[in-house]
């Protein structure tokens, strides 16, 4: 089936689609493509895999079989299938921390404040058996009492993940109930982000730093290794170690760029994490399995590169191993010599890894509750292929800077919005409306025009919301503040979403949650979502809607304008409180 | 034409069969919730084998047809329903030896594929993820061994 769009908005990922086309090799829209029409059925949440006596589809049109084998209706089914979402998300946020604990534990790095790391990681170790008790020093106490009335208050991973698990195994749970479990676990994966954000403070330090983005900085004439993926960053700071004392460069796709004191420069963002590899510039990969396109093994055949996965280091010495990776990086770069280096030109510089302590918080909540700014747009998620590569993010931060509201990113958004300058402290002005402007002079140094607060899994962005609702003397849903999952794709962001309206953030969802299926499940996540944190999720499934056409909408929601669609939004709820 | 080797009786025909056709959205997200349900004019039962119209040669639903709802399109060759005028008294649905004419019994008249005649291509072989539904000529389909 034939799908028209651009593919990408970055011009540098555009070069290597041309490419790609040439050699045959098949890249993600390509696959995309060839995989459409996409189950209508499992696009809605109306379908179920979780025993054998199916699968089982709800059918929409005919009534013999509304149900599966054993009863459950498309509300259930679809609130479901986002309850499995969340708990593959919240695991991804466990399986980042519990590696970290393990390498930290094992005494591999030195940690800068010990005292700090040693608390940080008996708490960790206590969320993962039980009692998540440190709950409370990292959440302010309204939320927790909202989560409290609510029954979503966790537990801990032993007490709430297998039982929130045994959900989709049977029972009676309503949708409302089977929600429910659904932010508990939502709620125990943004605890582990704030956990590892802390014992990353805590072992490497957290300072901001510029480094350069985008394909251009790869080098012609250097061994180079890239770290895929989300993976421990202790190994990260090993590999980086040994690489620098043989002077290999190393850079990074979808992963943590900064841990001080060393970079992992963004080579791509998410959607074109195939790309670099086409450049014939990368010697060596090490692959971790969270947010690693499978298919970066075979593109990396293609070109001689070196795939080296990181569950390849169970058991032995972490020095011997990073010294090891290094060797053969050394090696792959001597044996493709005869490899062309197609590095195209492209670079951009960007201030990444604020912290609410790099900027000064009361002067944006002055300037929030003096209506200096409009509100504050919090951007994140990754890539996904239904979307033009970027072209969202990119709209959306033109769109929103322009009217004065102040975007703050985070992960993998900060990175496709840095590929065209939007976090280039001395490309400030060219973005932003008067009000931004003025404000982001005086709120820090040298600041860009989008904020980025670090990657998702240190939870940077809660730390900033809770340090600016101190700040406002306002809780965190009564402020102005709006999340925008532009393009989003991994069941982490699906978490993230979840953790995000848990925390009275409503939340712009795209592209359309497999739950649309079910009207009772669309109606609990805004209207019961509305009364017990004060924020809503909204899915949209208009399919067709322009990157701009979105920003306005988010815009009159900002500008506090009636609209059909955003009826009952919490925004004119915020209005009529205060 | 469907390939009953190729059908895995994964019910995508129907669903969007019945969101392009039969919905006044189009849209699957909306579709879904529309009342009366839309109604699909491909069906998918029991075994693993898409049932649409044939558009019979000699098709005993022109002849059952008492007041020339059931029409022929004399350029395609098509067979399809003229809804204004069809009097629900579903003689087209007793007597279609394949089954697929149904009764819409909130709309009442008689539903059937017209292979979206209107369209330029029927959607059920559009979307369909196996291949097994397909657009070709009667006499190339004959030849195919089953």
């Amino acid at each position: 089936m034939e799908f028209i769009q651009k593919k990408t908005a970055d011009n540098a990922a555009e070069h290597f689609l041309a490419k790609a086309a040439d050699r045959g090799t098949k890249l993600a829209w390509d696959r995309f493509e060839g995989q459409l029409p996409e189950c209508g059925f499992c696009e809605s949440g109306l379908s179920c895999r979780d025993c054998l006596q199916g699968p089982c589809i709800s059918h929409p049109f005919r009534d013999v079989n509304k149900r599966g084998v054993c009863g459950k209706d498309k509300d259930i089914l679809a609130v479901q299938t986002l309850l499995k979402l969340v708990l593959k998300g919240t695991m991804a946020s466990l399986d980042q921390v519990s590696d970290f604990v393990e390498g930290v534990a094992s005494g591999a790095v030195k940690p800068k404040d010990k005292a700090e790391a040693d608390r940080i990681v008996a708490g960790i170790e206590a969320l993962l058996k039980e009692g998540g008790a440190g709950m409370k020093k990292a959440f302010p106490k309204d939320l927790l009492a909202a989560w409290e009335e609510a029954g979503i208050y966790p537990q801990g991973v032993a007490k709430d993940l297998f039982k929130a698990s045994q959900k989709v195994e049977g029972g009676v749970a309503g949708v409302e109930e089977t929600l429910f479990w659904a932010f508990k676990a939502a709620l125990l994966g943004a605890f582990a982000q704030r956990l590892q954000g802390g014992l990353k403070k805590a072992v490497f330090g957290a300072a901001p730093a510029e480094i350069e983005v985008n394909m251009g900085i790869l080098k012609k004439d250097t061994a180079t290794i890239l770290l895929y993926g989300r993976f421990s960053p202790v190994l990260k700071a090993k590999i980086a170690a040994a690489a620098a004392k043989k002077k290999v460069n190393v850079a990074g796709v979808c992963t943590d760029p900064l841990l001080s004191p060393y970079v992992f420069a963004p080579v791509t963002s998410y959607g074109s994490q195939e790309l670099p590899l086409m450049t014939g510039a990368v010697d060596l990969i090490v692959t971790g399995d969270q947010f690693v396109h499978p298919s970066v093994a075979a593109i990396a055949a293609e070109y001689n590169t070196v795939v080296v996965p990181t569950e390849t280091l169970k058991g032995r010495n972490p020095e011997a191993f990073t010294n090891e990776i290094v060797e053969k990086a050394l090696n792959a770069f001597q044996f493709r010599s005869s490899v062309a280096r197609d590095i195209p030109e492209a670079k951009e510089s960007a201030l990444m890894g604020l912290s609410a302590a790099d900027l000064d918080v009361k002067k944006i909540a002055v300037a929030l509750n003096e209506g200096k700014i409009k509100g504050i747009a919090i951007l994140a998620g990754t890539n996904n292929v239904k979307f033009t590569q970027d072209l969202p993010f990119v709209t959306m931060a033109q769109e929103f800077l322009k009217d004065d509201i102040l975007c703050i990113s985070e992960g993998d958004a900060s990175v496709s919005l840095a590929k065209y300058g939007f976090l280039n402290p001395r490309q400030c002005g060219k973005h932003c409306g008067d009000g931004v402007a003025k404000l982001l002079k005086a709120a820090g140094s040298n600041l860009p025009a989008v904020l980025d607060l670090g990657y998702a899994e240190n939870g940077g962005v809660a730390e900033f919301l809770f340090a600016l609702s101190a700040a406002a003397k306002k809780a965190v849903k009564e402020l102005p503040v709006l999340a925008c999952f532009a393009e989003a794709n991994r069941s982490a962001e699906v978490a993230e979403a979840l953790g995000l309206v848990a925390m009275g953030v409503s939340t712009f969802f795209w592209p359309s949650l497999p739950v649309t299926g079910s009207p009772k499940t669309m109606e609990a996540l805004g209207k019961l979502c509305g009364e017990k944190f004060g924020a809503r999720l909204i899915v949209h499934t208009d399919k067709k809607m322009e990157p701009l056409a979105k920003a306005r909408m988010i815009l009159k929601v900002f500008n506090r304008v009636e609209d059909p669609i955003l009826k009952d939004h919490p925004w004119t709820d915020w209005k009529t409180q205060g | 034409m469907v390939d009953k080797e190729k059908c895995t009786g994964c019910h995508q025909c129907e669903l969007w069969c019945g969101t392009e056709i039969a919905s006044t959205s189009r849209e699957l997200a909306r579709a879904i919730n529309e009342e009366p349900h839309p109604a699909p004019r491909v069906y998918v039962e029991g075994k693993p084998f898409a049932l649409q119209c044939r558009h019979c040669e000699s098709a005993p639903c022109l002849d059952a047809c008492p007041n020339g709802t059931m029409r022929r399109d004399p350029e395609t060759g098509l067979i399809y329903v003229n809804e204004p005028t069809c009097i629900a008294c579903w003689m087209c649905v007793m007597v279609c030896p394949f089954g697929i004419i149904n009764p819409s019994s909130s709309m009442k008249v008689a539903i059937k594929c017209d292979r979206c005649r209107n369209m330029g291509y029927p959607i059920c072989a559009e979307v369909c993820p196996t291949g097994a539904l397909s657009l070709v000529e009667r006499k190339d389909y004959r030849k195919k061994k089953f």
